[in-house]
């Protein structure tokens, strides 16, 4: 497997350089905790809002960070939880009067790190809350994971609260907020290739030329089944199908409605499985209200897409309308 | 709180820390029966730095100090063995602070804390087969001897006794929680690699103790 790599030790590290090197004006990079912040961060008026994660799944979420969206991300190595006192000195590093939400998505080894980081700042007077993102339909239980696993879906709860925080609202609100997003969002995603890690040099499962993962995680965890290459078409179907039972969305729904590569996939792929999906929700009366096509949250260089809906209602909407202003601008 | 407190603690840490680095391979090689191998390994680079940094760590008192380790531990360890051990050494700590002197009595308020955080930390119950079921019956032995008013000495021993016979009884249990857990009934006839760790720490602690 061929990759721009110099030590796979590295790989994060100097990610992370080129991320700070490109945004000079607006990024803060602290090596010692692969911290990337606002450079103009904690802001003293404002609920800081950090997210932690491995790496692997960029932009999320350290090129998410910027006025109306995370005040903070601290990355662990490719795939795998930051080691706690990341997350700790973070946390300290972030305090605000106002408080400090930490958003992790639902696995095992992050659960426990960040719980523990939001215990021992607690204790130090820091006023601190962990929010967890579970949004992924198709598995109840996952290799690193007891419960749903939070994917895609995260870059609209990070979206919501980033703009609630950056009106003013407080530490409850925030959360209430970070909550009900939750509550209302799904996603769902397909590969088609497995992924390749850089320190492992070599696809990290075993999936056929001719076979799909339906239901995979962004890990590259198995899903709901393996099944033979279909069409396009069948393949929106597998995903939204489960999405919309799941929360169940319903006739004269307004949605949100996201196709996001998994890394290996080009955008034309995911306009044509976009264009799908849009009109097979028409069908059922379900409106799209926005729109997001391209790569939100990735799995390395994995070919593949999920979709995420998000049930809309005015609050949300507003929420998500918020200016932003992070690394991943095309302009 | 009294300088003898502060010592004793300070040891039965180093016994721990030390422990933990020597054993790296045997713990490894018990985890690899069923679970994914890093026991040794995690557990190992986690004390070693314990041991590293032993001459840094502020020694106010004892909560304090065991604050400390919980800090230097969960820095190191990756996994989930890092958040476990540190969290244990938090509620320690913070079992500490509420009692004047490191008695028979906060033995146990310390041991139950530690055990409570690593249960709720990890969601794990009693019978899922990790350290918890060799920990807790162990300390329920010790509160009883103490209660009994049996001499240091023959609480220590009866701790001892406890942790190990619960730590090989583990092989009868299937593994709920952790990695041993996706081996599902392959678990079942091995001890739990957590549990036998904690039992050799403990026996030489115990074993150490009158050396001190």
């Amino acid at each position: 497997m061929k990759k721009f790599l110099n030590d796979p030790q590295q790989f994060v590290s100097e990610m992370l350089e080129g991320l700070a090197l490109a945004n000079p004006d607006t990024l803060k990079y602290v090596p010692e905790y692969n911290l990337i912040m606002r450079a103009d961060g904690p802001d003293q008026n404002k609920v800081s809002i950090v997210q932690g994660s491995g790496s692997g799944h960029e932009p999320a979420h350290v090129m998410i960070v910027g006025k109306g969206m995370l005040d903070a991300a601290c990355p662990g190595d490719v795939f795998a939880a930051p080691p706690f006192d990341y997350v700790y000195e973070t946390t300290k590093m972030m305090a605000s009067p106002k408080g400090v939400l930490l958003l992790v998505n639902n696995y095992t080894g992050d659960k426990m790190v960040f719980d523990m980081a939001q215990e021992m700042s607690s204790a130090e007077g820091i006023q601190v809350q962990t929010l967890f993102i579970n949004d992924d339909v198709s598995v109840e239980d996952s290799t690193y994971t007891i419960g749903r696993r939070g994917v895609a879906g995260n870059f609209f709860v990070i979206k919501a609260v980033g703009a609630a925080a950056e009106r003013g609202a407080d530490l409850k609100e925030v959360i209430r907020i970070g909550e009900k997003v939750n509550s209302v969002t799904r996603s769902m995603g397909v590969a088609l290739t497995a992924c390749t890690p850089p320190a492992k040099g070599s696809p990290l499962f075993e999936l056929g030329d001719d076979e799909i993962e339906i239901g995979v995680g962004i890990h590259g965890e198995p899903g709901r089944r393996r099944a033979k290459m279909m069409t396009a078409n069948e393949i929106v179907d597998e995903m939204l199908t489960p999405i919309v039972q799941d929360l169940p969305f319903s006739d004269g729904d307004r949605v949100a409605l996201m196709v996001n590569g998994l890394g290996g996939t080009p955008i034309s792929e995911l306009y044509l499985l976009y264009g799908k999906a849009h009109r097979r929700l028409a069908e059922q009366g379900i409106s799209v209200g926005r729109s997001y096509v391209g790569e939100y949250c990735t799995s390395l260089d994995m070919a593949g897409a999920s979709i995420t809906m998000v049930k809309l209602d005015d609050e949300i909407e507003s929420l998500l309308m918020d200016p932003a202003e992070i690394p991943i601008r095309v302009f | 709180m009294t300088a003898t407190d502060l010592a004793d603690v300070e040891y039965v840490v180093h016994s721990l820390a030390q422990t933990a680095v020597d054993k790296e391979k045997e713990f490894g090689d018990l985890d690899a029966v069923v679970g994914d191998g890093d026991l040794g390994y995690s557990l190992a680079r986690g004390f070693e730095k314990v041991l590293h940094d032993w001459d840094t760590f502020k020694r106010d008192d004892v909560a304090t100090f065991l604050q400390q380790i919980a800090l230097a531990i969960s820095s190191r360890i990756g996994g989930t063995s890092g958040p476990l051990w540190g969290t244990a050494f938090l509620r320690a700590s913070a079992a500490a602070k509420t009692v004047d002197t490191i008695d028979g009595a906060a033995t146990v308020a310390m041991l139950r804390a530690a055990a409570e955080g690593i249960m709720a930390r990890g969601g794990a119950s009693m019978g899922d087969k990790t350290l918890l079921d060799a920990l807790v019956p162990a300390t329920d032995e010790l509160d009883k001897q103490l209660a009994a008013g049996a001499p240091p000495a023959e609480c220590r021993a009866a701790f001892a006794k406890t942790v190990r016979e619960c730590a090989d009884g583990t092989s009868t249990l299937q593994a709920r929680r952790g990695r041993a857990s996706y081996s599902g009934e392959r678990s079942i006839g091995s001890p739990d690699a957590g549990a036998v760790a904690i039992a050799i720490i403990i026996e030489n602690i115990t074993g150490g103790w009158d050396k001190r």
